[in-house]
């Protein structure tokens, strides 16, 4: 199992209560063995980078759907840093339109994937 | 928090991860000697849906009222087929999940099969010294037979459902008589106020010893917060009942007891992991005779 040991936040921020994707997310990297751990709706960046910190993950999955992506994962890598967590990866998923890639990746994400 | 406290947070949390997954030759390299235990700890346990979680973030906020730094260790299953986990225990702890008091690490059971996760009492030792004061354990959602908890933990609260009258009938023997508190929660629903005497009935009879702890048994709902504070207020009561009556000595030897048998039990299981196709086929005394060979040497 190539994601065996690996601990995975997946984390629904902003005003969006949208979390079918994320939760179908959550289970395909259990079934690639990684142990995941799931926010719930509607986390703030804060609340979400402290969560992380705790429960000391490997990397974040952000599941964003209202279409401020780019706000979101400036200010979840500005709360990792201020955590002293920067190490932790970020990847992103959910309506992001193909143009905004390069800029996210730019930020400091890891990789983008959308349906 | 200032700058180094969140700092501090996060090497705490790495080193719990260092001891949670750890082998067993790892483990022991670790043990260099037993630590003082001054760490209270309390254990919830109960069948899946209980409402094990949801009653742990309400209780942690009573607990931390008491100006306590409270840690909690939440076990969910690891899956047998993926090895990977869900660990869903911190959703329901949503209310107290990034309150500075309270520290929830969420970990998967892995090949622990008794209710907790590899390395628990390890995983409880190594919090002895990282400031906190109470640490409350949750258990996988368990049946009738899975009861290590009791073996490590101060204060056993079984969290009950009021329609479950049939599984308390098939608990009598195991589970049921372990608990030092009974929680009937979702008391709003019919039926609790008598399975709440019924568990008292049952309780209290257990009881033949002169000041033995006689369970005690509360009645909790989401839909009154206050019901909470019945059950906070019990567990400080038998803390102090704990701390005049228990032997220490003989609770220590115990709860080492059960470390050594964790640690020999996964031991075996890393042995049986790499058996050979041609092990295998050797009779089942050969196969014996070759694991306790292998056991008797130190885990490399």
């Amino acid at each position: 199992m190539a994601l065996l040991g690996k601990r995975i936040l997946i984390a629904k921020p902003g005003l969006d209560g949208h979390d079918v994707g994320a939760k179908i997310i959550a289970l395909a990297l259990r079934d690639a063995g990684a142990d995941v751990i799931y926010t719930g709706l509607r986390k703030s960046p804060l609340y979400i980078a402290r969560v992380a910190v705790d429960e000391d993950v490997d990397a974040i999955g952000l599941s964003i759907l209202s279409g401020s992506h780019k706000e979101i994962v400036v200010q979840t890598l500005e709360c990792l840093n201020e955590l002293d967590a920067s190490d932790i990866k970020i990847f992103v998923g959910g309506t992001i339109p193909r143009d905004d890639y390069e800029g996210l990746i730019a930020a400091g994400v890891r990789g983008v994937f959308t349906a | 928090m200032n700058p180094k406290s969140r700092n501090s947070r996060r090497e705490m949390s790495k080193a719990l991860s260092r001891v949670a997954n750890a082998s067993v030759s790892e483990t022991l390299e670790e043990q260099k000697s037993i630590p003082i235990n001054n760490l209270y700890r309390i254990g919830v346990t109960g069948a899946p849906g209980a409402g094990k979680s949801t009653l742990i973030s309400h209780l942690a906020s009573k607990r931390v009222q008491r100006d306590r730094k409270i840690g909690v260790i939440a076990i969910d299953p690891t899956s047998p087929v993926s090895k990977g986990s869900l660990l869903g225990d911190r959703i329901r702890m949503e209310t107290v999940s990034d309150n500075p008091n309270i520290f929830i690490r969420s970990i998967p059971s892995r090949r622990a099969h008794d209710g907790l996760a590899d390395n628990t009492a390890d995983i409880l030792w190594s919090m002895e010294d990282k400031n906190f004061d109470e640490v409350i354990v949750e258990t996988v959602g368990v049946g009738q037979a899975e009861y290590s908890i009791r073996s490590l933990v101060d204060t056993v609260v079984l969290v009950l459902l009021p329609e479950s009258g049939d599984a308390i009938q098939a608990m009598k023997a195991g589970i049921l008589e372990m608990a030092d508190i009974y929680v009937v929660n979702k008391s709003d629903l019919p039926g609790a106020e008598q399975m709440a005497g019924d568990i008292a009935v049952t309780a209290a009879r257990k009881s033949g010893v002169k000041e033995e702890w006689i369970p005690k048994v509360i009645q909790t709902s989401n839909n009154n917060i206050d019901s909470f504070r019945a059950l906070d207020e019990a567990i400080e009561s038998h803390r102090i009942w704990r701390s005049e009556k228990v032997n220490r000595d003989e609770e220590r030897r115990a709860r080492i007891l059960y470390q050594v048998q964790g640690l020999i039990g996964r031991r075996i299981e890393e042995l049986i992991e790499v058996l050979t196709d041609s092990d295998l086929d050797k009779t089942p005394k050969e196969i014996y005779e070759i694991l306790i060979e292998n056991l008797s040497k130190f885990p490399k």
